[in-house]
Order: structure tokens, then sequence, then C-alpha cells
């Protein structure tokens, strides 16, 4: 007979390696890399396309590389959260797969955080590739960079900013256990807040309730009304840049400011000045909405999981 | 005597629809058990239980002679469970499913490097162990799941349907394979459609009928439980009046019918009688040319005593 002694860390990590080989054989997660790697390779070679549009030559950008954020932006973050997450629990389930699996000596909540953890590994390696590709790639073609000790800021922030849609996607499914319910229903939380909530946070005023929602926040400014001073967004795709900007500004008081359309010509559009903050606060704040989102979904994922009972 | 599976008034039910209704089965230990019914008997369900995938809405359930409680994967360390249709993950290689089962199981490197490659070869799958699962046949993935539910050498195996998928081939080596398991003290727990199958490999069996037992014990027993008289047939030459006459002597006997060359004897008891039923031609003058008990078999079985719970039942109402 065979004695068990493999403990929870060895089993725990048979289920991360079993996630992990299932995400890097997706094929949607592989056609996401790709797509990725041709979106940062496009943003490096813009300089050179702009110059063999205009005959000017390429321009040395000394900030490229910490401006560029692992090459990706919000909706980067939640694509990479869908085909990390999309299938973890539900397609366990719609598959069947979750039959063998759960009747194997392990507890639903050691399969549960092994499966969140290899999505997290497969983010991290998939945006280490990006940062290392964006920063050699950025040296190369824009020349020597500054401030390249604080690039590792934008992955960990690029790893926040994920996360919460992971945590979205993996509740979606898991309650559903349905992957297309998980990444449509995410889709309508992101569009909901990238376009809507803007729009509305813009006109209405109102842009503070984006603060306290997963996705880009509410839009201020530094030095001036948006059109003239530095553009700020304040929500959790957002922390990576706005960690990076505080260590180089950390005095920034960034002002929101309301769009009242007088008249027909842009010269007729006012921005009427709301109320400003601290970057500081912004950024505690994004890291807590995103805390909090991240442990309350995953939490509420790992409640329906461990509760879920196998029909299929 | 040592239950391996006890359970006491298990209750399962899916919304109005009561799936296992105060279900008591016992399982004793070095058996081969083989659980039958018609479809939405409860099987399914019944096992899915023994294993933790569904949480009981009543009873007791104890596997092992421990409690089964709701995600307490300790029981299952001794357990292989292979589910109907075994869904396996694609993305993953034969051997890779098994060295990521063997380490969910606690096996050690080497205990995986040793157990692995038997499996393999035990389910002719060694040659294609690297390729993608996605890839394999039914057959093979029915074989990779019965694999995978050896790892970790286990003291009970419970297998839903092993046989299904596989060619006639696959059938008999599976077989083979329960027999080998069963004579190294695990105990087997079938459930299967083939009934044939059952009665080649099991020495207990348990049939159940819209969640309820509806028989248990050995086959020997559950055949005498079954109330359809036993008929001998037999193709007779020099068949005579002097033959049935003989026939007719025996004191079991209920009625003798002569077509042709054939003879069929109606008999009470439930006894294997052929060999006094040939004697009695052979009195009689007659040639025995072939000789065949009808009512014996457990499919003969299996459908006696499911009519006589539905008169039960009917009655009931």
């Amino acid at each position: 007979m065979t004695q068990n002694r493999l403990g929870w860390t060895g089993k725990f990590l048979a289920v991360v390696r079993y996630e992990i080989l299932w995400n890097i054989r997706k094929k949607k997660f592989l056609g996401i890399l790709v797509v990725a790697f041709a979106l940062a390779t496009l943003s490096l070679a813009g300089g050179h396309i702009a110059s063999a549009i205009t005959g000017d030559p390429v321009e040395p950008n000394p900030d490229f590389v910490i401006n560029a954020n692992v090459g990706l932006g919000g909706f980067g973050f939640f694509l990479f959260a869908i085909v990390t997450t999309m299938n973890t629990i539900s397609g366990e389930f719609e598959s069947g797969t979750i039959v063998p699996l759960l009747a194997k000596p392990i507890s639903r909540t050691t399969v549960f955080f092994g499966k969140l953890f290899a999505a997290f590994l497969t983010l991290l390696a998939t945006y280490c590739f990006l940062m290392v590709y964006m920063t050699i790639g950025g040296y190369v073609v824009y020349g020597p960079q500054n401030n390249l000790h604080l690039v590792p800021l934008s992955l960990l922030g690029a790893l926040f900013s994920t996360l919460i849609w992971i945590a979205i996607v993996l509740l979606l499914g898991t309650v559903s256990r349905s992957s297309l319910i998980a990444a449509l229903g995410a889709l309508g939380i992101w569009l909901g807040t990238a376009i809507i909530g803007s729009i509305i946070g813009a006109l209405a005023g109102q842009g503070w309730i984006l603060t306290y929602i997963p996705g880009s926040g509410n839009t201020g400014s530094v030095g001036g009304p948006p059109q003239l001073g530095f553009t700020v967004t304040t929500g959790t795709d957002s922390i990576g840049p706005n960690l990076i900007n505080y260590i180089l500004h950390p005095s920034w008081e960034v002002t929101y400011y309301k769009i009242d359309i007088g008249g027909t010509t842009p010269e007729q559009v006012q921005w009427i000045a709301l109320n400003s903050e601290p970057l500081s606060t912004i950024i505690l704040t994004s890291i807590a909405v995103a805390l909090i989102y991240f442990i309350v979904f995953v939490a509420t994922s790992w409640y329906f999981f461990r509760r879920a009972q196998v029909t299929e | 005597m040592e239950f391996i599976i006890e359970t006491t008034g298990l209750t399962k039910k899916y919304g109005s629809l009561v799936a296992v209704d105060k279900l008591d089965l016992k399982v004793e230990a070095n058996t081969i058990h083989g659980f039958l019914g018609p479809n939405g008997a409860g099987k399914t369900t019944t096992i899915k239980v023994l294993v933790g995938l569904l949480k009981p809405d009543g009873g007791s359930v104890s596997v092992l002679g421990q409690e089964i409680g709701w995600d307490k994967p300790d029981v299952r360390s001794r357990i292989g469970y292979m589910p109907e249709l075994p869904k396996l993950p694609k993305h993953l290689k034969g051997r890779e499913l098994l060295d990521i089962y063997g380490r969910m199981q606690g096996m050690t490197a080497e205990e995986r490097g040793i157990q692995i490659p038997k499996l393999l070869d035990m389910v002719d799958l060694r040659e294609r162990e690297n390729d993608l699962i996605g890839e394999y046949s039914k057959g093979m993935q029915q074989r990779l799941g019965l694999a995978q539910a050896l790892i970790g050498e286990p003291k009970l195996v419970i297998l839903d349907e092993p046989s299904l998928g596989l060619d006639p081939g696959g059938m008999v080596e599976v077989r083979e394979i329960m027999k080998e398991m069963a004579k190294e003290g695990v105990t087997i727990f079938l459930s299967s459609h083939l009934l044939h199958e059952v009665q080649q490999v099991c020495t207990h069996v348990t049939i159940i009928n819209k969640g309820v037992v509806v028989t248990s014990g050995t086959l020997k027993q559950v055949s005498a439980k079954a109330r359809g008289p036993l008929t001998v047939e037999a193709e007779v030459d020099k068949l005579s009046k002097a033959v049935i006459e003989k026939v007719k002597e025996l004191p079991y006997v209920t009625s003798v019918i002569e077509e042709g060359k054939r003879l069929s004897v109606e008999v009470e008891t439930r006894d294997d009688i052929r060999s006094e039923v040939s004697q009695a031609i052979t009195a009689g003058g007659g040639i025995v040319i072939s000789m065949n008990l009808k009512g014996e078999s457990l499919e003969d079985i299996f459908m006696d005593l499911l009519a006589k719970h539905k008169r039960t039942k009917e009655v009931t109402k």
C-alpha cells in the first residue's frame, strides 16, 4: 500500500501545474499573447512608422518605457483576465473534468486557490515578458531611458489591475458554471464602467463614483483643465502609472472638472473645476478598492465553489 | 463482517425528485460488488455521494470506516473512482495526467515513477503516453480513465460503467484487471449495464430501482429471491413418451412441454438441476444433444426482481 507522503504543498503545486498547463495550451491565450506582442511591437515601431511617413528623424524619447505601462491598457488587462480565468472553474463543469478532479483526495479550497495562483503566475510570466520586451525595445528604438528602476511598478500595477477583472470573471464563472456568461458578463461590466460611466461622470459631474468601481475610474488633471494639463485617471487600471507619477511628483494635486457645453464650438465648451485631491490619496483609494473587490469577489467565488454539487 | 461501504437511510433529492430514497447499502470488504438498476435508478447519484461530489440530503454514509463529510479529502485518498465515460482534461498528455493525479493522491516522485509505467502498460497506453488526451480515441480515454482510478493503490475502486466504449477485447481486459485487483485485496464496486459482465466478475450484487434497494446479497442469494421459475430447455434425440414420463417423475418438475425435438422442463427449485434432467432423459432412452437453463441469468433475475418491485409499489399505492 502506498503511503501518502506529499503534503498540502505538493498537492497544491499539482493543481497549479494542472492549471498552468491548461492556460498555456489554450488557443485563445496564445492568441491574446500574440496580439499583445503585436501591439507592443506596433507601439515600439510607432516612431519609425511616423518617421517614414513624415520624413522626420526618430526623436529620442527617454520616457517611453516608463509611460508604456507594460504595453497594455485597461482593455488589455481585461482581455488577459478573460483568457486566463473564464474557464478556470466553469470550464471544468462544462467539460465534465470537474468529476475526476474533485474525486481526488484534495480539498476544494486547495483546488480553488491552486487555480487562482496558477492564473496569477501565468499573468506574472506574461507581463514580465512584455515588460522586458518593451524595456529593451524602448532602449533600442528611443535611446537611453529615464527611471528604469521604476518599471517594476508598472508590472505591479498591471497585476493589481488585472486581478480585479480575474476576480470578477471567476465569480461570474463559478456562480453561473458557464464560461460564456463569465466572459460576456465581465465584458458588460467593463463596457459599463469604461464607456457609460465615463460619459455620465464627465457630463453629470459625478465622476467620483467611478473611483469606487473597477476600471479606468474618474479623470482629473494636474496643471490645468484636461486639454491643457497632465491627465490622471483614478481607477484601478491606472495603479501602475499613478504609483510611478507619485514617486516622480509626490506633491501633485489632481483636480476634477465637469464639462459645461455652453455652445456649439469648442471655444464655448467650459471646464468647471469641481474639487482636488492629492495623488497619494488617489493611489491609496485605488489600491484599497482593488483589494476590497478582489477579496470580496474571490471569497464569494470560493464560497460557491466549496458548496457546488457536481451534477454533471 | 467488515463493510467497506455502508449507507443508512441515504437520501438525495434534486428539487422535488427523490433520486435516492433512504438507501441502505452494504458492501463487504474484498468483494467485487455489482450495482445494478435501470436508467434513472439512482446508481450514479449514489456513487457521487460516496466520492464526495454530491451532498446527501439525509442519512449517513461511511466509506472505509469513515463518515463521508462534505469536502473531507482524506477518505478519498484510499478510493479510486472511474466516472461513466470519464471526461479527462484534453490539454494534458496521458502521462502528465497520471503524474498530476498521482501528486494529488500524495504519491512521491519515486512511487509515481514505479506505478505510472505499470498502469500505462496495463491499459496499453505506453506508446501514446506523451500524446494529448484530446488526441485519444474514446476507448483510449476510457482506458486512461481506468488507470487514473487505480493510481495510488486504492483500497476501494468504484467503477461506473467501465466497459462503455470499449471493444470486446478491451472489455475482457477490464474484467481481468478487476479480477486481479480483487485477488490483491481491493474491493470493487461496479456499476454496469452489462449484466453478463456483472455475472462474470461479481461475487455480490445490489439491485436498486427508483432510489430504493430491490435486493442485495451474493449472486446465489439474489438468484434465490427471484420469483420466476427456472426452465431447463433440452434438444433431445429419440424423444419419446418414456423420456417425458421419466422427466415428469422428478420431484421438482411442475410441467413438461414437448415441441418436436425440444423439451421445456419447468421446475420449482432455483438449484441447477440440469444433471438430474439429463439422467432422466437418458434413462427414458433419449439422447441429449444440447441443454440450457433459462431464468438463471442475471438478466432474467434482474427483470424478474424489477417486475416484482414494480408490482409491490403499485399495491402499496
